[in-house]
């Protein structure tokens, strides 16, 4: 049987691409990380597949990927951020992360990969913003080295060079509360759609708040 | 060097600096009652599950005792023993019921006997297995002068053992004398972890717990329990993930350097920078487990109410630009001319575009009212400071600070 453990990560894309199409969806449903429910539904799985790429794209991506980690860390998974070096910690309490089990990895730019990939050895989800020109050689290696560590990667930002199994974009987005010269910015109503390879093939959409007038992420 | 018996087990030290952070002292350990069933501890794959089956059961029995059960591995849960204490009058009850409840559990199940059942209490997971060995009931606070004169193999790891006891650090008792500054230098990350448990700091030795127990048992019995799988912070223990990245970022503070690996500590401040703090990680400073329940839901963990000057309100931004780099902005009216924020802390003009260091203009959607900053601060800086939330058309939402005329990002809600 092919197991997704056993995969060896093939230099050839297209090769690639057809063992991951070939990777067996049931087995890989046992090691899910929890999400929120809101988030839930967009991911065809129920919650994030260990050993995935999974790409946060469109405005707002940094708070997307902060809602999408908030499940996991929320059930204990450690989670760390590489090229986010001003993350504002407390919207990501807000969301639901558990500060606890949050590092903020302030790598140089040309170290991003070696940051991610030793974070991926001993934390369950990294959320990475790598820099725009980061090879995709690099990203490549980091996604087989996920897949073997088990470890859930939260790509931000378009990244077109990044293998994501996954991609959950902001299509649109609506901020409320703020007028001309009164009011505050309250809530953001957004429009997130999920594409991806596979169990994926047909796009999901789904409206959120993200956040809500309290900070958090809810099913609009 | 102290010997035998140092009393260290629940002590509470006083507030602990690390790196600058001063952390609350560490809560005593939560008194468990431990029951382990040897001959419940096979793996489960030999005989499909049934082993875990039974143990399922005996879970299952004792959440009637209590319901706070902690399927900690394969044949060895905990319960608190404080509660059941209170409804059974004594611990010595408690203790009685349980044995009685395990064995009646075991029995209808009839056939193979599944050997002895082994109760111990004591305050820690690692205690109250010590204990269960040996059939005790350490009296409360009294777990530190139990554990000093355990050999230190007891630790789980020779080759540390072994270096210890060619120290004359025999004992754990021993080992507790020796200053925990020492420790991480000298005997590295399983000295420390060895060390908070010989000091009764930590409940259990990492990897001890078998994650996810509870829903294994539930999964075995094939119906629901009142039975939650247990954080291990309720019970003083570092669970199996904190342990693994507790190595990842101890090697990349190598790689990269201990500035590199933050971790964040909230605190009052007037700004978004300042509300929140970035620290190097330490491997005794972030360890989650440390925290009781109580201390938790005491932490500023929502931003519900900020006490920024002008209470800026939540939600909080995605963002947030440290001090020196914040990014200057040109904000003005229709005509091109310069938006102010006047003494009475009133906009001159209506914002009508915006440009970021000196980038392309994008006109301005909505923006809020100015709100001051902190009275006293003017003062003492002799300046006069405002934020203002702006909405550009493109959807991008920035507070921007104001001062002395010159407009910057400070955050952006992303």
């Amino acid at each position: 049987m092919v197991c997704e453990h056993m995969f060896v990560p093939s230099s050839t894309p297209r090769l690639q691409r057809l063992a991951e199409r070939v990777r067996p969806t049931a087995a890989s449903r046992t090691c899910l990380l929890p999400v929120l429910p809101p988030i839930a539904a967009l991911l065809p799985d129920g919650g994030l597949r260990r050993g995935t790429v999974v790409r946060c794209a469109g405005e707002g991506a940094p708070s997307l990927a902060m809602a999408v980690a908030a499940g996991p860390s929320a059930a204990g998974s450690w989670c760390g951020m590489v090229g986010l070096d001003e993350v504002g910690v407390l919207a990501a309490a807000g969301y639901g992360l558990d500060l606890d089990r949050l590092v903020v990895v302030h790598a140089a730019p040309a170290e991003w990969a070696v940051a991610a990939a030793v974070l991926v050895d001993g934390i369950d989800l990294v959320v990475l913003a790598p820099p725009r020109y980061a090879r995709p050689a690099a990203a490549r290696t980091l996604a087989a080295r996920a897949r073997d560590r088990d470890a859930v990667v939260l790509v931000v930002g378009e990244r077109p060079g990044f293998p994501a199994e996954l991609e959950l974009a902001v299509e649109t987005a609506r901020w409320h509360g703020l007028a001309e010269g009164a009011g505050r910015l309250q809530s953001r109503r957004v429009t997130v759609v999920a594409r991806g390879r596979g169990s994926a093939v047909r796009p999901v959409r789904q409206e959120l708040w993200l956040p809500t007038a309290t900070g958090k992420v809810a099913a609009a | 060097m102290t010997t035998g018996g140092v009393t260290t087990g629940g002590v509470t030290t006083g507030g602990v600096t690390t790196g600058g952070v001063t952390r609350p002292p560490d809560p005593a350990l939560p008194r468990l009652l431990l029951v382990e069933c040897p001959g419940l501890e096979a793996p489960d794959e030999d005989d499909g599950g049934e082993h875990l089956r039974r143990f399922g059961r005996v879970v299952e029995a004792l959440s009637s005792v209590c319901p706070w059960v902690d399927a900690v591995r394969p044949g060895v849960c905990t319960l608190p023993i404080k509660g059941p204490t209170r409804y059974f009058g004594t611990e010595e009850a408690v203790v009685a019921q349980v044995a009685e409840t395990v064995a009646a559990a075991l029995d209808l199940n009839g056939g193979v006997p599944d050997g002895d059942v082994r109760l111990g209490v004591a305050e820690g997971v690692f205690a109250a297995v010590l204990a269960a060995g040996t059939g005790m009931v350490v009296p409360a606070g009294e777990t530190g002068r139990f554990l000093a004169p355990w050999p230190v193999d007891v630790l789980g790891d020779p080759e540390l053992a072994g270096v210890l006891v060619r120290l004359g650090l025999s004992t754990l008792g021993r080992f507790a004398a020796v200053p925990a500054a020492d420790v991480l230098a000298r005997f590295g990350a399983s000295g420390v972890r060895g060390h908070r448990i010989a000091r009764g700091l930590d409940g259990e030795l990492p990897g001890y717990r078998v994650a996810g127990m509870g829903a294994r048992v539930v999964a075995a019995l094939g119906r629901a329990l009142a039975l939650q799988d247990r954080q291990p912070e309720f019970w003083g223990g570092a669970s199996a993930a904190d342990e693994r990245a507790g190595e990842a970022l101890t090697a990349l503070q190598r790689r990269l350097g201990t500035e590199a690996v933050l971790v964040p500590v909230l605190e009052g401040g007037r700004g978004p920078a300042d509300r929140c703090r970035l620290v190097p990680w330490s491997p005794t400073a972030a360890a989650p487990e440390q925290k009781t329940k109580a201390q938790r839901r005491k932490a500023p963990k929502a931003p519900s109410e900020p006490p920024w000057p002008g209470r800026l309100p939540p939600p909080a931004p995605a963002q947030v630009t440290a001090g020196h780099r914040l990014i200057e902005v040109e904000l003005v009216d229709a005509a091109g001319v310069p938006v102010v924020v006047t003494a009475r802390g009133l906009l001159t003009e209506e914002p009508a575009r915006l440009s970021v260091g000196g980038g392309p203009w994008t006109p301005v959607a909505a923006w809020s009212a100015p709100w001051p900053v902190e009275e006293r601060w003017w003062s003492r800086a002799r300046r006069r400071a405002a934020r203002l939330q702006v909405l550009t058309t493109d959807g991008a939402a920035r507070l921007l600070v104001t001062e002395r005329g010159r407009w910057r990002i400070e955050a952006a809600y992303d």
